[in-house]
């Protein structure tokens, strides 16, 4: 009795492993989507989430892709680069999906790019910021639609160059890889627009007194204060500075993660004035861009920011990118997505084939009276910078 | 730079902020230092009491109460919390025999759960209290916010309050006899089970004062308790566990030795030398800078 359970059951087994490909060319297409859904960065998965599950929903109603309904497979990465590997590979063994996306930490971005590499698939993140995923770290398999942090840091020093210009800068970054980064990212462009420095420090993550560096600020007599602390760290340096009186005269810019609606409010008039680099903005004025606000605010009661946008974007580029190959096997679906322009809620952009990075107009915000407004822009040529990918 | 700016913009102002992130580990740590001293209890919850008292000024600050009816209201509020969690949770295992352990365990599960709760209410964004006392003063070049100043002078005269309390009053002396000798005291008539709670929501009430009088500077937010506890440990354990005068003295020199020595050296590295001196006291000196009180 229990030889032949197994005998059919193992028939089965190899029944449904053979029709398998010719089903998966008919089939609706599955993407994977693993995202932080738990821990600290679960406001930016919900975004990825929201972004992707609207475009799946327009998507499907218009017809699908090439006629194929798209299906959405979300896994919580918990914004761990191990976690984010093992789900990953679940997603594309166990429920065999054509492509891969929704990593937010860039550590998690780099791992499951060698795992796509390895199991012969595509991936895109639409969040990472560290440049290294499409220079020295790129990837023949992965995609950045996002903009990545010297994309940001060119924006913002192009504007404060015009703003402030030969303007003595203060640096102040947490103490970690993202921080060192972008302080390194921004003081490169900033210097190239003739700024000075006026000196650095990098404080601990999670600080509770920043007062300890005013005396170095003070003494160095800076105009502008750039930073990339974020979520609490900023309201309590931000306040701080206030406090203390420094923030009259001063012009404060940051990383575009570091003031957010998360901490916006706890902030209050202590953010007014403070300026970014980012790659979306809801206040964008485009036709294209107000339907996808209304849409987006009708779906969760709460408006889009980089990373819906960008998420939304993305599923829009592998359409284009799957019924231009007419197919979704790798290769043709890579060739297909190299120098790609698509519609995008921010505009045009373009796929770079030298290094798989989107090219996109960069905008400059601010916040004025407690909400962002758009001061500037630059052209997607001038943010991109070269291209440092040499594996490809 | 001119050794008069130096003085004037980095030296003199490190000085005067390093006293007031003093004071503010001091409050902190004051509390802490009772609980252990009087019970022998550690309290690994005391930074969640700490954030209730954020919290509860927040609210009740929102809900219109002013910030000096706060300062009474909500100390008085912990105590009937800081009570029923030493009747619930520290009384049953207060008479095992791996006291330390199971106390250590029992208030640091309490700390999970308050923190989870408070992000369930509240919500995990940061929030901010007006600051009270706008504006800043001026000495001798030296810029400091009002508030700070008013920080530093609170401080002092609540430290010196209970000082006076435990040191020179009726009741400082019962609490202090219990504390030495439990059957001894209550032979004499020291109600010592009734001494235990009120101690210990006493201790919960200052973490309660401390998050009122530090939640504009600091911000709100759920995990909030965190930020001061291992400070406030390393200075109960270098004052001399449960001594007053040991937490002051050594909440004051910590946050000097970490203010001045982030001029020199990167940052990241004054946790280590902070630290690193808790190691060193309880290696050579685990008595602490003032021993432990009621057993000196």
């Amino acid at each position: 009795m229990n030889i032949i359970i197994r005998l059919t059951a193992a028939a089965l087994l190899a029944a449904t492993a053979l029709s398998q490909p010719a089903f998966a060319q008919s089939g609706p297409i599955k993407i994977g989507v693993v995202t932080p859904l738990s821990g600290t960065y679960t406001p930016i998965g919900q975004q990825v989430r929201w972004g992707l599950e609207l475009a799946a929903k327009e998507i499907n109603a218009a017809g699908g892709i090439s006629g194929r309904q798209v299906n959405l497979l979300f896994e919580d990465e918990e914004a761990n680069p191990s976690v984010a590997v093992q789900k990953a590979e679940k997603l594309l063994q166990v429920e065999k999906v054509d492509f891969l996306t929704g990593t937010v930490n860039s550590g998690s971005t780099l791992a499951v790019a060698q795992l796509a590499e390895r199991n012969a698939k595509l991936a895109a993140t639409t969040v990472s910021f560290a440049d290294s995923i499409t220079t020295d770290k790129c990837s023949p398999n992965m995609f950045r639609v996002n903009a990545r942090a010297e994309q940001q840091s060119v924006a913002l020093a192009a504007w404060l160059a015009k703003e402030k210009p030969k303007a003595k800068v203060f640096y102040l970054g947490p103490d970690y890889e993202m921080g060192r980064s972008t302080v390194a990212a921004f003081k490169s462009s900033a210097e190239k627009g003739g700024a000075q420095s006026g000196g650095e420090v990098f404080a601990p993550l999670d600080s509770k007194d920043y007062t300890q560096y005013f005396g170095q600020i003070r003494a160095s007599r800076p105009q502008v204060v750039y930073t990339s602390v974020a979520g609490n760290d900023t309201v309590r340096l931000l306040t701080q500075l206030q406090d203390f009186g420094l923030l009259s005269g001063l012009t404060v810019v940051g990383a575009s993660g570091t003031v957010t609606s998360q901490n916006i409010t706890a902030i209050g008039a202590a953010a007014e004035g403070f300026a970014t680099g980012v790659g979306y903005s809801p206040q964008i004025d485009s036709p294209e861009n107000k339907t996808f606000v209304a849409a987006f605010r009708a779906a969760n009661k709460t408006d889009p920011d980089l990373y819906g946008a960008d998420s939304y974007g993305l599923l829009f580029a592998y359409k284009a990118a799957v019924e231009k190959a007419g197919s979704t096997e790798t290769d043709k679906v890579r060739e297909a997505l190299r120098g790609l322009s698509w519609q995008t809620p921010q505009g045009t952009k373009t796929i770079r084939a030298g290094d798989h990075q989107a090219m996109q107009p960069m905008y400059v915000v601010r916040v004025t009276k407690g909400k962002f407004d758009i001061i500037d822009n630059v052209s997607s040529e001038s943010a991109i910078g070269p291209d440092a990918c040499t594996r490809f | 730079m001119s050794p008069i700016d130096y003085l004037q913009f980095v030296l003199a102002p490190q000085v005067v902020n390093g006293l007031a992130l003093g004071v503010a580990v001091v409050l902190v740590a004051l509390g802490l230092t009772i609980i252990f001293g009087m019970l022998d209890v550690i309290n690994m919850s005391h930074g969640e009491f700490y954030a209730i008292g954020a919290y509860a000024a927040l609210a009740l600050g929102a809900a219109g109460i002013g910030f000096w009816f706060l300062l009474v209201l909500v100390p008085v509020l912990m105590i009937p919390l800081g009570m029923a969690a030493e009747r619930l949770l520290i009384r049953p295992v207060f008479d095992t025999k791996d006291r330390h352990v199971t106390t250590l365990l029992v208030t640091f599960g309490l700390g999970l759960i308050v923190e989870d709760v408070l992000k369930v209410i509240f919500g995990a964004n940061t929030q901010r209290p007006p600051t009270p006392i706008p504006g800043a003063s001026e000495f001798f070049g030296i810029i400091l916010p009002n508030y700070r100043l008013f920080l530093i002078l609170v401080g002092a005269a609540i430290v010196l309050g209970v000082a006076f309390v435990v040191y020179k009053t009726r009741l400082g002396a019962m609490v202090r006899a219990a504390a030495f000798d439990r059957n001894m005291a209550a032979s004499l008539g020291v109600p010592v089970s009734l001494v235990y709670a009120g101690t210990f929501a006493f201790g919960v009430g200052l973490a309660g004062l401390a998050g009122v009088l530090l939640a504009p500077i600091y911000s709100v937010f759920p995990t909030m308790g965190r930020d001061f506890i291992l400070l406030a440990f390393t200075v109960v354990i270098v004052g001399g566990m449960g001594s007053i005068w040991g937490a002051v003295v050594a909440g004051l020199l910590l946050t000097q030795v970490q203010a001045l020595a982030s001029l020199v050296i990167s940052p990241v590295w004054t946790d280590p030398i902070v630290f690193g001196t808790m190691v060193a006291f309880l290696v050579f000196r685990p008595q602490g800078l003032f021993g432990r009180l009621g057993h000196a």
